[in-house]
């Protein structure tokens, strides 16, 4: 497929020069090489300048609540398992108001995959200081020094369960298209931190900051995040962990960890209802023609036998 | 004489038995053809506070109402004795362990301490001592009550030693003697008793065998009593009858109605549901129907936002809570009002403000069901006034929401969840199935579009076909927009919903009016308090008063025009509202939407349900003097 035709013709109003552009180029260029159905694929986001995307790709979007694009993407997958899943939010998003949220889809591993949009400010309400702001950081919106320390959003995914860690570079375009090919391709819950510059609101991290302290993960050789056995698990998180908190002069972007020998939570309710994918939820027809629920008395008292007592005599 | 009902109070401490000893002789009165109705009451504990079950034995299969004084109270401990002394009918039977005879009061740790200085209290002023021996002795003397002593160590003793049953779980077959002691004064057969044990404990014959053989020791034990209250015979033909909680029905009337997708945050008394609808997670009987997902959510802002999201996939969904659940998944519920997505809350009431009374029945969130959400949009609440009726408004609850894409919200109680009665099995030849407008989509589709008031849904998913939501107004396509014209025709189309359900939703499904019509009076009420009401027309009738009861069960929109129509047959001081609550919300509501100003109205809001003795005081009371609110207490 032509990439325009991912693309949708709204007029984009995020402020010129922000990091959001990149993160829209390579996820349209991604669904460009894979070749993403639009109408089986879906992008669901939360609130905030990162959570307006959706409507600027043509592909199902479903632009929700302040932290609550996972729930909503967990209903979405969990109902029809064949549908791609993208979550797009900011940190405030993602990890303040919906951190419960997030852990909790690491937990659960469905396949769906995260796209955090990293910027350390709440942009849209003009600059407040997100769970990724530094301990002391004043950018110049705030008017006294953050207060709160920041969380470290690589450190958390790994340790709630996601399967699939990665940071990206909003303006390293062919980076951060192959790491997101790469979590959509995951067979789990996968995340991506990406550092994004905000022009508007963050004169800390900017992108003459990110210049010069991003380095490539795998540019060293022997970083192999991949978990190719359990036994390998517990070194290769702790070693991605040890990873994660690399920040200051030196910045790693890339894969921090990959491991696909964990269940996933579909292959979970398949173990359990060996129908789920042929009769998903969305998929299974509830009602014969003419509005018959497929339910009927005789199956109602096969399906519900145990609350059914047979009167019998009466009493003497 | 044979009796059309027996009340009956089986009381102990939580976790010892009491609920099972009520599953048991239920199924047994059920196997014989007789109704039940039983309430569950119980603390907010696991193990060792006062729990018991209310309950009414009749010859109907659906008995409507509980009442006091009972004839019959078991109980396994001393504090049952004390907590339910004003309870015992005039020449009621007490079945009770001699072995706590001589217990006193000060010694029962378990019973908070306000109550025990008012039984105290009572006590001293009948001039009783505070032992179970002096209790039961004034008892006797002044109502003339039999008091039953069975020596429960003796009893489980010769059990054990027969089965060498561990002395540790001989505690387990104290419900054993419960459901013996009853099923013997009641004169129910031991094949009754058999069959529901069989069942009950269907993968431990043993337990079966032992329980068995315990009944024959009881009934050694009260030869002298058997039969001593004898039932009228059952007055219908059921074939069959089924026993099912609020929380059971609720979920079998999801299944049927094309349930798929279910998630909840733990929550009394609404979790029971969700475990009942996971047993049946893959639905197949002679062919696989379908799947159910059920899904325990991080919370309920989780629960609604996903079961939203499965909506939109296209599968039917919903979510389960109480009070405190319900505050938390608004915003997802504006969100859903919003986008026109077709979703089903179904909220049990509790005791509230905050956490409340988490295990007591209340009906004081009308208005949190009606109004909750920011800014204005369509969203249906609908109610239900018994287990029959909730079996089948909870398809309907389904069918209005894709009908019209709205949120639907089912409100319902403890008293319904936690109550258990002998229901016939459903007709579903009745039961229809409606999804409403669909769409197979297409390269031009458009989600909002607005030459409908309800737009064509197509589901994620389908082929070719790609949509938008957003919380944020938008256009036909989903897109945000904030274009001022755009903003009144999309306001107004979702808002005009409600005009439309007004017109549309069936009579029946707005409201039920019960009783005569040539009226001196008239109750107007919602949900639980149906069945109390009803029997409390039936005996007024008798002393001479006619009235009616408008169960009103779409509570919004509401159904001014229906409900004016039966309020205008009678004057307006001869309306009573009635409700488990302080303010009676109904009759705000009624005068919300009616102008009609109720004055008269009976509340209950101690937690325990409305009983047919106090409300027959109580309407009597309103009908006869200038009184205009009761409020009831009565129960423990």
């Amino acid at each position: 497929m032509e990439r325009r035709s991912y693309r949708t013709d709204l007029w984009i109003d995020w402020c010129p020069g922000c990091g959001n552009f990149g993160i829209l180029t390579a996820v349209v260029r991604v669904f460009e090489e894979l070749g993403l159905d639009p109408s089986k694929t879906v992008i669901v986001s939360g609130i905030g300048c990162s959570s307006k995307i959706p409507h600027f790709i043509n592909v199902n979007g479903v632009h929700t609540l302040h932290g609550r694009a996972i729930p909503f993407a967990m209903g979405i997958k969990l109902a029809n398992p064949e549908l791609i899943v993208i979550v797009h939010g900011g940190d405030g998003d993602l990890l303040g108001i919906g951190a419960g949220h997030f852990v909790a889809l690491g937990r659960r591993n469905i396949d769906v995959t995260v796209i955090l949009h990293n910027n350390g400010v709440y942009g849209l309400t003009k600059g407040q200081a997100s769970p990724t702001l530094p301990l002391n950081a004043k950018t110049k919106a705030l008017v006294k020094p953050n207060i709160q320390q920041a969380l470290n959003p690589i450190a958390l995914a790994l340790s709630s369960g996601y399967t699939f860690v990665a940071r990206g570079y909003a303006f390293d375009g062919e980076h951060l298209k192959n790491i997101v090919k790469k979590a959509i391709l995951h067979k789990g819950a996968a995340f991506i931190d990406v550092l994004q510059p905000c022009v508007t609101f963050n004169d800390i991290f900017t992108a003459e900051y990110y210049r010069k302290r991003i380095y490539r993960l795998e540019d060293n050789s022997s970083w192999n995040p991949i978990v190719e056995k359990p036994e390998d698990r517990t070194i290769k998180l702790l070693k991605a962990i040890e990873k994660s908190f690399e920040w200051g002069d030196r910045i790693p972007i890339g894969v921090f960890y990959q491991d696909t020998t964990v269940s996933t939570f579909e292959e979970r309710i398949l173990q359990r209802i060996k129908i789920y994918l042929e009769m998903s939820p969305a998929k299974s027809s509830i009602a014969e023609d003419g509005g018959r629920s497929v339910i009927d008395g005789k199956r109602f008292e096969e399906i519900f036998r145990d609350y059914i007592v047979d009167v019998e005599g009466t009493q003497q | 004489m044979a009796r059309e009902d027996v009340g009956i109070i089986l009381g102990g401490p939580q976790g010892a038995g009491v609920e099972t000893s009520m599953m048991v002789l239920t199924r047994a009165l059920a196997r014989r053809g007789f109704g039940v109705i039983a309430d569950r009451e119980y603390f907010s504990n696991i193990t060792g506070r006062h729990s018991y079950i209310h309950m009414l034995v009749s010859s109907r299969a659906i008995p409507r109402s509980l009442r006091y004084p009972v004839e019959i109270i078991a109980s396994m401990d001393a504090e049952t004795l004390f907590t339910h002394i004003d309870d015992v009918a005039n020449g009621g039977y007490i079945v009770y362990d001699s072995g706590v005879a001589s217990k006193r009061l000060e010694e029962i740790v378990s019973m908070e301490d306000i109550t025990r200085v008012r039984v105290l209290e009572k006590l001293k002023k009948n001039g009783v001592a505070s032992t179970v021996a002096s209790v039961l002795k004034f008892l006797e003397r002044d109502r003339d009550v039999k008091a039953i002593g069975l020596n429960f160590a003796d009893l489980l003793r010769r059990l054990m030693n027969r089965y060498r049953i561990e002395v540790s779980s001989l505690s387990r077959y104290v419900s054993g003697i419960i459901v013996s002691a009853v099923a013997v004064l009641l004169g129910l057969d031991v094949e009754a008793i058999k069959y529901s044990l069989s069942i009950q404990f269907s993968s431990r014959r043993n337990i079966v065998e032992q329980n068995l053989e315990l009944f024959k020791y009881v009934e050694e034990s009260l030869q002298s009593y058997r039969n001593s209250i004898a039932l009228e015979k059952p007055k219908h033909n059921f074939r069959k009858l089924m026993i099912v909680t609020g929380n059971d029905v609720v979920a079998m009337g999801k299944i049927v109605g094309g349930l798929r997708y279910q998630s909840y945050y733990p929550i009394t008394p609404a979790a029971d549901e969700s475990f009942a609808i996971e047993k049946y997670e893959h639905l197949r009987a002679e062919k696989d129907i379908g799947s159910i997902v059920v899904i325990q959510t991080e919370d309920e802002i989780s629960a609604i936002c996903s079961a939203i999201g499965a909506s939109l996939a296209g599968a039917r969904s919903a979510t389960v809570t109480s009070g405190p659940g319900f505050d938390l998944m608004v915003e997802g519920i504006s969100w859903a009002g919003a986008n026109e997505v077709p979703i089903v809350v179904t909220y049990y009431q509790r005791g509230g403000p905050s956490t409340g009374q988490p295990t007591r029945g209340s009906q004081s969130d009308l208005f949190n069901a009606i109004f909750a959400g920011h800014g204005e949009f369509a969203r249906v609440v609908i109610t239900s006034g018994d287990h029959v009726e909730a079996f089948y408004d909870s398809i309907e609850a389904f069918n209005i929401a894709e009908r019209f894409q709205v949120p639907v919200i089912h409100l319902l109680d403890k008293f319904l969840a936690n109550s258990i009665r002998t229901i016939p099995p459903p007709d579903l030849d009745s039961v229809k199935i409606v999804r409403g407008s669909i769409s197979s989509g297409g390269k031009e589709y458009k989600r909002f579009d607005l030459g409908y008031i309800v737009s064509p849904r197509a589901f994620i998913g389908v082929d070719d076909t790609v949509m938008w939501y957003s919380g944020d107004e938008h256009d036909e396509y989903g897109h945000i927009v904030e274009d001022p014209e755009n903003r009144v025709s999309m306001y107004s189309k979702r808002i005009k919903k409600l005009d439309l359900i007004a017109s549309e939703v069936s009579r029946d499904m707005k409201l039920q009016v019960y009783g005569d019509r040539d009226l001196d009076y008239i109750i107007i009420g919602w949900g639980s308090v149906k069945g109390v009401v009803l029997d409390a027309l039936e005996l007024l009738y008798r002393k001479g008063f006619r009235g009616c009861y408008i169960n009103v069960k779409l509570l919004w929109p509401f159904p001014s025009r229906e409900v004016v129509e039966v309020l205008s047959k009678t004057d307006r001081d001869r309306i009573i509202a009635i409700e488990h609550s302080y303010n009676v919300q109904i009759a705000d509501l009624v005068a919300l939407s009616t102008s009609i100003k109720i004055e008269k109205k009976i509340a209950k809001f101690t937690g325990r349900p409305i009983t047919l003795n106090e409300l027959v005081d109580a309407l009597q009371k309103l009908l006869t003097s200038e009184t205009t609110h009761v409020v009831l207490t009565y129960g423990a």
